[in-house]
């Protein structure tokens, strides 16, 4: 019997899965992508937190632990400003996704090759996450990586100029 | 209900969803989704033959063990597939990109190692000192792989919602469709095994249910249209523009 209860919830949880799905799919209000949904970032800031030549430098200039200490907080900081990049990029997919089902081919390739790259981007976001995760556990060990700027500035560069060849 | 009643309800619930899957298909071919979704094409033509050929067996009173064993051997068949269309739903909004693609698959092979042996762990944690032997192994193979398939489909939609992508209206049938086929099948299983030979005319007629909801919504799905279209768009452009202005501040190094 205990099976079957511990099934029967499984099912219950999946069903309740499926209906949730369908509610968010057909209630939700149709995404615009605008600029309220965008968040911020300081790019240079960013860069400046993961720089491994600072992080050299803080690791010669101060003792174990106060180095631990300041990369952890360095990396809590970094941590949030790729939380908000990750954020930014999935409106980016958005756009992306939109303008595929534009009527001229040259912006709906565009938005096709925006889509890509954002999805890249937002897979490289979550990967660079889990990164500074393990490093926040192991900041001698680990440092955090800043890959993701130049992506990032590509794909707003591509995403910036959507609107410019709409209106051409 | 009479005893004729539930006949009548038996045969339609088996014959009446499996019939459908011809028009899902054909719905399919003529907007050429099937070159989109070869996968779960081919899975509603097996679907459909495995039917057609059970059907046959079952009219020509074939011994209830060989009629076991061949509807065991096509339910690992229609496993292997719904693990190639679950992979197709997640690669579908890729489009061509090869280097994402293969990314995709390599995360979804790992995920799908990772689950199955869960769900393996699960099953026999459940089972395991119920069963003999023989059917403990056939069931562990059965009910792990559709748990794990459990697992997966909620991955897929999960990845989605990460992304921030808005699935086709045929990926979403297709991952609703079979997650109200396969959802319900471990617990099905498990009442057959619970209450045995009486209780499973009960638990086929839930199981064929489940499928002829999911057949309709197949159905469904495959006639819709995408309506996100560039025309509701086009009356947001000078958000867009003001965006691409924020954009272009937020970039500045």
């Amino acid at each position: 019997m205990i099976p079957l209860i511990i099934l029967a919830i499984f099912t219950l949880v999946l069903i309740g899965f499926l209906v949730f799905q369908v509610r968010s799919r057909y209630s939700a209000p149709s995404r615009t992508p605008g600029s309220s949904q965008l968040l911020p970032v300081d790019l240079e800031a960013f860069d400046n937190l993961t720089d491994p030549e600072e992080e050299q430098f803080l690791r010669s200039n101060l003792s174990p632990p106060q180095f631990r200490s300041v990369q952890r907080s360095r990396i809590r900081a970094a941590r949030a400003y790729v939380a908000i990049l990750s954020k930014n990029v999935g409106v980016l997919v958005s756009v992306g996704q939109s303008a595929r089902y534009h009527p001229d081919p040259q912006i709906a390739a565009s938005g096709q090759d925006l889509m890509q790259r954002a999805i890249s981007l937002k897979m490289w976001c979550l990967l660079s996450l889990l990164r500074m995760n393990a490093a926040f556990l192991f900041p001698a060990l680990l440092s955090p990586s800043n890959r993701i700027t130049n992506q990032y500035l590509m794909v707003t560069y591509m995403a910036t100029n959507l609107p410019d060849k709409i209106a051409a | 209900m009479s005893l004729q009643q539930i006949h009548w309800l038996y045969n339609y619930l088996w014959v009446a969803p499996h019939l459908l899957l011809i028009p899902v298909a054909a719905v399919m071919f003529r907007r050429g989704l099937h070159k989109k979704f070869p996968i779960f094409f081919s899975y509603l033509l097996f679907e459909f033959s495995q039917f057609a050929f059970l059907f046959f067996l079952h009219d020509i009173k074939i011994s209830p063990a060989s009629y076991t064993n061949i509807d065991l051997f096509f339910r690992i068949g229609s496993i292997a597939l719904r693990f190639g269309i679950l992979q197709e739903a997640l690669e579908a909004s890729l489009g061509q990109n090869m280097p994402l693609r293969r990314a995709m698959a390599r995360v979804m092979n790992w995920a799908t190692f990772f689950l199955v042996a869960v769900a393996s762990i699960f099953i026999v944690s459940l089972y395991y000192s119920i069963l003999n032997h023989r059917t403990f192994v056939a069931y562990v193979i059965v009910q792990a792989l559709n748990t794990a398939q459990c697992g997966l489909l909620a991955l897929v939609f999960a990845w989605h919602r990460f992304l921030g992508l808005r699935m086709s209206p045929m990926v979403f049938g297709i991952l609703f469709g079979m997650g109200l086929a396969i959802g319900a099948e471990p617990l099905i299983m498990a009442l057959k095994d619970t209450f045995g030979i009486p209780g499973s005319t009960i638990t086929d007629l839930a199981q064929f249910a489940a499928f002829h909801i999911a057949a309709v919504s197949w159905l469904y799905f495959a006639q819709v249209r995408e309506k996100v279209s560039w025309a509701t768009e086009t009356s947001a452009l000078p958000d867009l523009r003001q965006w691409a202005a924020d954009m272009g501040r937020i970039a500045q190094l």
